[in-house]
């Protein structure tokens, strides 16, 4: 007969799941089955789920349990229940993008981070849901998704953020201790701000995107959504790493080492204090203040600090257009295009096909300009701070191509556009929940030079060891 | 020419003001299609307008 697993296991850390795992309280097998009944049971709440896989995950939990008998840990992920976004593929499994023309999609490999989390010992329990070939075609509302609106586990009425929506959601509602997510332009850092979720956004070719729907090659990035500083570290020691087949793959290592980064009270950490006030929405302001505070009482030294001045969101979308248009040329001129859900994203995906090579070669040209800008910036502060949204998120009928908050006219621009100038630069990002505005989370976001994932953990290790926000969770979860 | 941050701002500010005071009714297919081409060459100008010394060579081989 299974064994009760304990209803706080849902909200464990890794390293809290690890202890319960070495100390034989439940065996591997039985948290696996756990999680995954309660992905099947509590996903489709918040329409997280993309695609169940219970018997998969028992069959790990099984040799996780084989492993244990003899003391043999694989990595400190071993036994860890896990969800994917559905934009990376699972052998023989169905990867639908969240899109409803690759609903029958099934590849015959697995995503080099899939097979790392798995020869690691980590238990993949589902597939979680999207926002349709992750949004490139520019959506108008939360709905654009082959499994509906991505629902947010703190108040259903909201959206979870795109276009990783079902792995935010799922870490937040203790569905899965951890979750697998994607980002070209905020689409880690929107989804974990929303549902209150750490998060970290890895420098670009940290982590190999083999096996992952490539929807601007130059511009993805893979990472994961967590329950704390901690663990996004210990994920991406694991996750990290050169990969032949990413032919984007930095070569490089990670080693969660943030015990070796420099000091906080050396460090000067750049940001625009009309981000905390005028820019964000008055919800959200106490709480981004309290947070800058917290900050400060870390040690470090706050810069006032502006970004090269770049029309960021233009060049990203140039570059996004560009290579969409490239990589999903058959979807458009096939017609099956419009069976996508959004009807603002079938026509920027067909209008992407008309855009001019010189408008893209302008792009990363420009692209080139800014990565020298912040190197040089880099040299005047170690990381850049700024809300990770300017409030929390969005009513689920509110259009999201309507710019959101604006703040009056002629308030500073502060570090807007950081989520665009900080992709086309391929800067990691860490996502650190701060506090609330009408009951909903709101988040700030730590910014550092290529590969410093380090040091902005351990800046984020400090935060949380200050605050507790990041092990709230959402009421009436079971 | 070259955009100040606050040019692009306002340029930014004023363009969804002006949608958010427009009542939006469901778009057709073809209107989408052509908001969607206007973005691409309102981004297509403003692109051309930035300068870029002629020695910048592409990212073709993007690195961090």
């Amino acid at each position: 007969m299974a064994a009760v697993i304990p209803n706080d296991v849902y909200f464990n850390t890794i390293a809290e799941l690890t202890a319960r795992l070495k100390a034989k309280e439940f065996k591997s097998e039985d948290l696996s089955r756990a999680f995954a009944e309660r992905l099947v049971q509590l996903g489709p709440r918040y329409n997280a789920l993309a695609l169940p896989l219970p018997l998969d995950a028992r069959r790990k939990g099984k040799a996780i349990d084989q492993d244990i008998k003899l003391d043999r840990w694989r990595s400190p992920l071993q036994g860890i229940p896990y969800g994917a976004k559905d934009l990376l593929s699972y052998k023989g499994h169905l990867t639908a993008w969240g899109a409803k023309p690759y609903a029958a999609q099934v590849f015959d490999y697995s995503a080099t981070v899939i097979d790392k989390l798995d020869a690691a010992g980590a238990v993949l329990t589902g597939k979680l849901a999207m926002v349709e070939l992750a949004g490139g075609g520019g959506y108008r509302f939360a709905s654009a998704s082959a499994t509906g609106p991505g629902l947010n586990p703190w108040d259903t009425s909201r959206w979870s953020g795109g276009s990783s929506s079902g792995s935010a959601a799922a870490v937040a509602a203790g569905l899965v201790t951890f979750a697998l997510g994607s980002e070209t332009s905020g689409s880690i850092v929107t989804p974990a701000s929303y549902c209150g979720v750490t998060a970290l956004r890895p420098t670009y070719g940290l982590v190999s995107r083999h096996g992952a729907m490539a929807l601007s090659w130059t511009l993805d990035k893979i990472g994961p959504l967590a329950r704390s500083v901690e663990d996004c570290g210990r994920i991406l020691q694991v996750i990290a790493g050169s990969d032949g087949k990413d032919p984007g793959s930095a070569g490089t290592s990670f080693y969660y080492t943030p015990q070796y980064a420099r000091p906080l009270k050396e460090l000067k950490v750049g940001y625009a204090a009309v981000d905390f006030t005028d820019r964000a929405e008055e919800s959200a302001r106490a709480a981004f203040q309290a947070a800058l505070a917290a900050i400060r009482e870390t040690g470090v030294t706050l810069v006032e600090t502006k970004l090269p001045s770049f029309p960021y969101g233009p060049i990203l979308s140039t570059i996004l257009a560009a290579e969409q248009a490239s990589s999903f040329e058959p979807l458009i001129t096939s017609g099956r295009v419009d069976e996508l859900a959004d009807a603002a994203q079938i026509a920027g995906l067909k209008a992407s096909l008309e855009l001019p090579a010189k408008d893209y070669l302008k792009a990363i040209r420009l692209r080139r300009l800014i990565q020298e800008e912040f190197r040089k910036l880099f040299t005047q502060v170690d990381v850049l701070l700024a809300p990770g949204r300017s409030g929390p998120a969005s009513k689920l009928d509110q259009p999201l191509d309507r710019g959101g908050f604006q703040p009056p006219s002629g308030t500073p621009v502060g570090l807007q556009g950081i989520v665009q100038a900080g992709n086309l630069a391929g800067l990691p990002a860490l996502v650190l929940p701060c506090g609330f505005a009408d009951n909903m989370p709101v988040a700030l976001q730590v910014v550092g030079a290529p590969f410093s994932e380090n040091l902005l953990l351990a800046i984020g290790r400090e935060f949380q060891a200050r605050t507790d926000w990041h092990k709230r969770r959402p009421p009436e979860i079971g | 020419m070259k955009f100040t941050r606050r040019q692009l701002a306002a340029a930014v500010s004023a363009t969804v003001i002006a949608q958010a005071q427009t009542p939006q009714p469901a778009a057709a297919p073809a209107d989408d299609l052509q908001a969607a081409r206007d973005r691409l060459k309102a981004n297509s100008d403003l692109l051309a307008r930035q300068d870029v010394p002629a020695s910048t060579e592409p990212a073709f081989r993007f690195q961090a």
